[in-house]
C-alpha cells in the first residue's frame, strides 16, 4: 500500500509539472509547424526575433521599440494622474453627499455607458490626432471605473462606524479622513487597478487610429505594410507591459492596504 | 395610547422618507436638465461651434430622422442596432459557452488547470484591440472575424470568474457530499457549479460590458452596417450629430443589455438565500 501511494504520488508529480510543459511545447510546436506551412498568415518565431532585434538597429519613426513603449506609457501615466485626482475626488463627493449624488450622479450615469472607444471618432473630429486628444481619451476610459469604485466604497461604510465617530465628537472632515476613506481604500484601489488596465487598452486604440509614436501605431504600421512580424513584436511587447503593470499594482495593493486579504 | 403615538411617529417618518425621495428624484432631473440647458445655450449663444457639437435639440432631431431614413450611412437605425447586436452577442455567447465550463473545470480539476493555464496566461494580457490585425489576416473582415475579436474580450473575465467562483466553494459542503458517498463528478455538478454561479454571473456581466465596448473597434475594420460603422461614416462626412446619435444609442443599448442581464441573474439565482 505504501508503495502504491508513492507511485501515485510520483505520477501526480509527473502530471503536475509535465502538463504545463506539454502545453507550452504544444504552443511552440504548433506555431513552428503552422508558420512553416503558411508564413503569410503567421511569421516564424525566428523571424519575429529578428524583427525584434531590428527595431533597435533600424529605428521606426525615429525611435526604437523602447521609445515607442515609453511614448505609450507616458500618455497613460499622464492621463492616469489626472484621472486619479479628479476621479477619486468626484467619487468621494457623490459617495458622501446624497444631494451631490442626485445632481451630478445623474449626469454621470448618462455619460457612463458610452464606451471609451466610442469617443474616439468625435474626439478626433474635435481635437485632431495630436497628444491632447489621446490623453483625453485615456482620461475618459480611466475616469469611469475610478468614480464607480470610489463612490461604492464610500457608500458601503458601516453606519455604526460613522455614529461612533459622531459620538466621539468628530466633525465631518475628521470622519471623512479618519473613518470613511480608510474603509473605502480597498475599493478605491480596485478602481485604480481597473483604471490602469482600461487605460492601457484605450491608449492602444487611440494610437492605432493615428499616431506617429507609440506601440499602437507600430501595430497599424506593421499591419498596413504587411509586416506581420512587426505586428507580433508590438503585440508581445504590449502584453508584457500590460502584465508587468498588473503585477506592480498587485504588489502595491499589499503595501497600500495591507489589511485587505 | 402609546401604540397610537408610535403609529403617528411611524407615519410622519414615512412621510419624511417619501419627501426625501422626491427631493432626490427632482434633483436628478434638475441635474440632467441643467446639463442639457447649458449645452443648448452654449451652442445657441455661439460659445461652441455648431459644426463641432450640435445642440441637444438637433441631436434629438437627427435621432428621430434616423429611425426612418437611411442617409448618410445607408441603413435605418434599427438595422444598425441589429447588426451590432449580432456581432456583439455572437462573440459574447461563444465566450460564455467556451469560457465558463473551461474556468469551472480549471477550478475543480488540478490537471486541467495545469494544462490550460499556460495557454490562458498567454492570451490574457493581450488587449483585444491588439488582436485586430492578426484576426484580419487570418479570417478577413466578416462576421466571424469581428465576433472573434469580441470573443477575446469576453472570454477572459468568464474564465477568471468561473475559476475563482468554484475555488470558493465551501469545503464543508464538499466534505458532506463525500461523506454521503457522492462521486467527484456529481459533487462538481451538484455542489461546485451552483455555488460558483454568483461569481460566474459577475464575470458574465464584465464580459457583456467588454463585448459591447469593443464593438466600435471591431466595426471600424470593415462593415456595411452597425452602430460603430454609422459613427465612422458620420465622422468621414463631418456630421457630428450622427456621431453623437451613434454614441448615445450605443450607451442606451448597453444599459438595456445590462438591465436584461440583471433580470436573468435574479431569475437564475432565485434559490439563493439573500442575507
Amino acid at each position: 500500500m505504501n508503495r502504491s501511494a508513492t507511485k501515485s504520488k510520483g505520477f501526480h508529480h509527473f502530471l503536475y509539472w509535465g502538463l504545463p510543459i506539454l502545453a507550452i511545447a504544444l504552443i511552440i510546436i504548433g506555431w513552428i509547424t503552422f508558420s512553416g506551412k503558411h508564413p503569410e498568415l503567421m511569421p516564424e518565431p525566428q523571424s519575429v526575433w529578428d524583427r525584434f532585434l531590428l527595431t533597435f538597429t533600424k529605428p521606426i519613426a525615429k525611435t526604437t521599440l523602447l521609445g515607442h513603449a515609453w511614448a505609450s506609457l507616458r500618455r497613460v501615466l499622464l492621463a492616469l494622474l489626472i484621472a486619479w485626482g479628479f476621479g477619486i475626488c468626484f467619487g468621494i463627493l457623490i459617495g458622501w453627499s446624497k444631494t451631490a449624488k442626485a445632481f451630478f450622479g445623474s449626469i454621470f450615469e448618462i455619460i457612463r455607458p458610452i464606451p471609451p472607444i466610442a469617443w474616439i471618432p468625435i474626439i478626433i473630429m474635435w481635437f485632431g490626432i495630436g497628444e491632447f486628444p489621446k490623453i483625453l481619451l485615456v482620461f475618459i476610459g480611466t475616469f469611469v471605473p475610478l468614480v464607480i469604485n470610489t463612490s461604492v466604497g464610500i457608500e458601503m461604510v458601516d453606519k455604526i462606524n460613522l455614529q461612533v465617530g459622531r459620538i466621539f465628537g468628530g466633525n465631518d472632515r475628521q470622519i471623512l479622513k479618519e473613518i470613511v476613506i480608510p474603509t473605502a481604500l480597498p475599493s478605491i484601489f480596485a478602481g485604480v487597478r481597473t483604471s490602469v488596465s482600461s487605460g492601457w487598452t484605450t491608449v492602444l486604440a487611440a494610437e492605432m487610429l493615428g499616431a506617429k509614436q507609440g506601440l499602437g501605431s507600430l501595430v497599424t504600421r506593421g499591419w498596413q505594410g504587411s509586416d506581420l512580424a512587426l505586428v507580433l513584436v508590438s503585440v508581445i511587447t504590449i502584453a508584457i507591459i500590460g502584465a508587468l503593470l498588473s503585477v506592480i499594482l498587485e504588489k502595491l495593493e499589499k503595501v497600500v492596504c495591507p489589511w485587505n486579504n | 395610547m402609546d401604540k397610537q403615538n408610535l403609529e403617528v411617529k411611524m407615519q410622519s417618518w414615512q412621510r419624511n422618507q417619501k419627501k426625501e425621495n422626491i427631493k432626490y428624484i427632482l434633483l436628478s432631473i434638475a441635474g440632467i436638465l441643467s446639463f442639457l440647458i447649458i449645452w443648448q445655450l452654449a451652442v445657441m449663444l455661439g460659445f461652441i461651434d455648431e459644426k463641432m457639437l450640435p445642440a441637444p435639440t438637433k441631436i434629438l432631431e437627427t435621432l428621430i430622422y434616423k429611425i426612418n431614413n437611411k442617409p448618410p450611412d445607408g441603413n435605418v437605425l434599427g438595422v444598425n442596432i441589429l447588426a451590432s447586436l449580432q456581432v456583439a452577442l455572437s462573440g459574447f455567447l461563444t465566450a460564455i459557452i467556451i469560457g465558463v465550463p473551461l474556468g469551472l473545470c480549471m477550478g475543480w480539476w488540478i490537471y486541467a488547470d495545469r494544462f490550460i493555464r499556460p495557454i490562458f496566461e498567454l492570451i490574457r494580457p493581450i488587449p483585444p484591440i491588439a488582436w485586430i490585425p492578426l484576426v484580419v489576416v487570418w479570417m478577413g473582415v466578416g462576421l466571424q472575424a469581428k465576433a472573434l475579436i469580441i470573443f477575446f474580450t469576453a472570454f477572459v473575465p468568464c474564465v477568471i470568474n468561473s475559476y475563482t467562483g468554484i475555488k470558493l466553494t465551501n469545503q464543508t459542503l464538499i466534505d458532506v457530499s463525500k461523506t454521503f458517498g457522492a462521486p467527484n463528478r456529481e459533487i462538481f455538478f451538484k455542489v461546485g457549479v451552483p455555488s460558483s454561479l454568483p461569481m460566474v454571473f459577475a464575470g458574465i456581466r464584465v464580459a457583456l460590458g467588454n463585448s459591447w465596448s469593443t464593438l466600435v473597434a471591431a466595426e471600424m475594420l470593415a462593415a456595411s452596417a452597425g452602430l460603430g460603422y454609422m459613427i465612422q461614416i458620420g465622422r468621414t462626412v463631418a456630421r457630428p450629430d450622427i456621431v453623437i446619435v451613434g454614441m448615445v444609442v450605443i450607451g442606451a443599448v448597453g444599459a438595456i443589455l445590462s438591465m436584461v442581464l440583471t433580470r436573468a441573474e435574479k431569475y437564475f439565482l432565485r434559490w439563493k438565500i439573500n442575507r
